[in-house]
């Protein structure tokens, strides 16, 4: 044991942002990462241009939503559940639209509708939100934020009987 | 006291499912984090257990640089694309669990506030040949207040400290369950999860009371 494990250690007391930012260099590490690139200067949020090295994938969503990058609605999250309207599919729609639609005739999540498709996340949740507001989505939101014991213990024994 | 801890016959009704003809009821989702550094084992979590092989999708994080070269310097946003991988236990069909893997990276810290938003808890896979990795995730769920498990991932059988030492690195308070498990096997990755919902059942029960 190299240090004791005291919680009252004024050097490391166990509260946040204080860990000691050691990196272990002696013969057992078997891989060093590459240090991240520093924090470069600008360009700020919201000037011209992705940060370098993003260029690839921060180009084509902008132009599927129009340019549109805010806006975007804090209860349409990852797991988020979605399905489409039967009707849906008759509108005039964008081909990632009709794509969503297309895919969402059985309620699926909002990861899933991105990982299929291919649409960076962001962008999905952007046209996930516009049709829902032309009407061609149901957006099923949680009401609870957390959710509750049954639902927890639900998880819990669905998991204790997985082998 | 109202908990029942055995609702069997239950349906949890809190997905706002809009009225209109008989259409497939979507299940409730919950989701649990998996976090840690580069190449520490998440993806082989999330695939241990999931249903489905892991799907991978792009989001976009705001990062904070933490300032550890430069200490005087006021925090710097910068926002970076990252690959996140996710999986599914479909628990019955009005209950599915997911799990997101995301990375971290050294000092800088990934604001996770969409992906954190309702989750369960977080599961924090640790390499202890590099345990600072994990730290902007563990600062992270402890300044967001979301329950978390640091799981020690035990590659090849080999834990290089013991669970005291990584305990000390890490700093965390004594109520943030530390184990072992190896990302590799279903029921070693089952078991770090049902500490992850051990935690955020008594949170749960905290909020309720
Ligand atoms: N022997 C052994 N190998 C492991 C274990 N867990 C992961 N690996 C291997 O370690 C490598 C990295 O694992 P991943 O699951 O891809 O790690 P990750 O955290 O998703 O990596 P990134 O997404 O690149 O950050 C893979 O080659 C795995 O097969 C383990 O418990 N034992
Ligand atoms: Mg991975």
């Amino acid at each position: 044991m190299r240090h004791p494990a005291d919680p009252d250690d004024p050097e490391h007391p166990a509260a946040p942002g204080v860990r000691p930012y050691l990196r272990n260099t002696g013969p057992g590490v078997r891989y060093q990462p590459e240090p991240p690139p520093a924090p470069s200067p600008g360009p700020p949020p919201g000037s011209s241009g992705p940060p370098p090295g993003e260029q690839t994938t921060s180009l084509r969503p902008f132009v599927l939503t129009s340019g549109r990058v805010d806006g975007l609605d804090p209860n349409i999250g990852l797991e988020t559940q979605v399905s489409s309207h039967p009707g849906a599919l008759s509108a005039r729609l964008s081909p990632e639209q009709r794509a969503i639609v297309h895919l969402c005739g059985e309620p699926l999540s909002v990861a899933e509708i991105s990982a299929r498709l291919r649409l960076h996340l962001g962008v999905t949740r952007i046209l996930v939100g516009d049709l829902r507001a032309a009407g061609h989505l149901d957006v099923h939101v949680l009401e609870n934020d957390f959710p509750d014991p049954e639902t927890i213990m639900r998880v819990i024994r669905g998991l204790r009987s997985i082998s | 006291m109202d908990f029942d801890p055995y609702p069997d016959n239950r349906v949890v009704g809190t997905a706002r499912v809009p009225s209109g003809p008989q259409r497939t009821a979507p299940p409730v989702p919950v989701k649990i984090i998996v976090a840690g550094g580069f190449g520490v084992g998440k993806t082989t979590t999330v695939g241990a257990i999931s249903e489905i092989s892991p799907l991978t999708t792009e989001a976009e994080m705001t990062m904070e640089g933490v300032g550890v070269d430069d200490p005087g310097q006021a925090s710097s946003k910068t926002t970076t694309t990252i690959a996140m991988d996710f999986g599914c236990v479909t628990i019955d069909h009005t209950l599915k669990l997911y799990l997101f893997g995301t990375p971290g990276q050294t000092r800088f810290a990934f604001m996770w506030d969409d992906l954190v938003r309702g989750a369960l808890g977080a599961l924090v896979v640790v390499d202890t040949t590099r345990i600072d990795d994990c730290y902007p995730a563990v600062d992270y769920f402890e300044r967001a207040g979301l329950p978390f498990v640091v799981g020690v991932n035990t590659f090849n059988g080999q834990l290089g400290y013991n669970l005291d030492e990584v305990r000390w690195a890490l700093a965390v308070r004594d109520d943030v369950p530390i184990v072992q498990f190896d990302a590799r096997f279903r029921g070693s990755v089952r078991d770090a999860l049902l500490v992850v919902l051990d935690q955020a059942l008594d949170k749960a029960m905290k909020m309720r009371s």
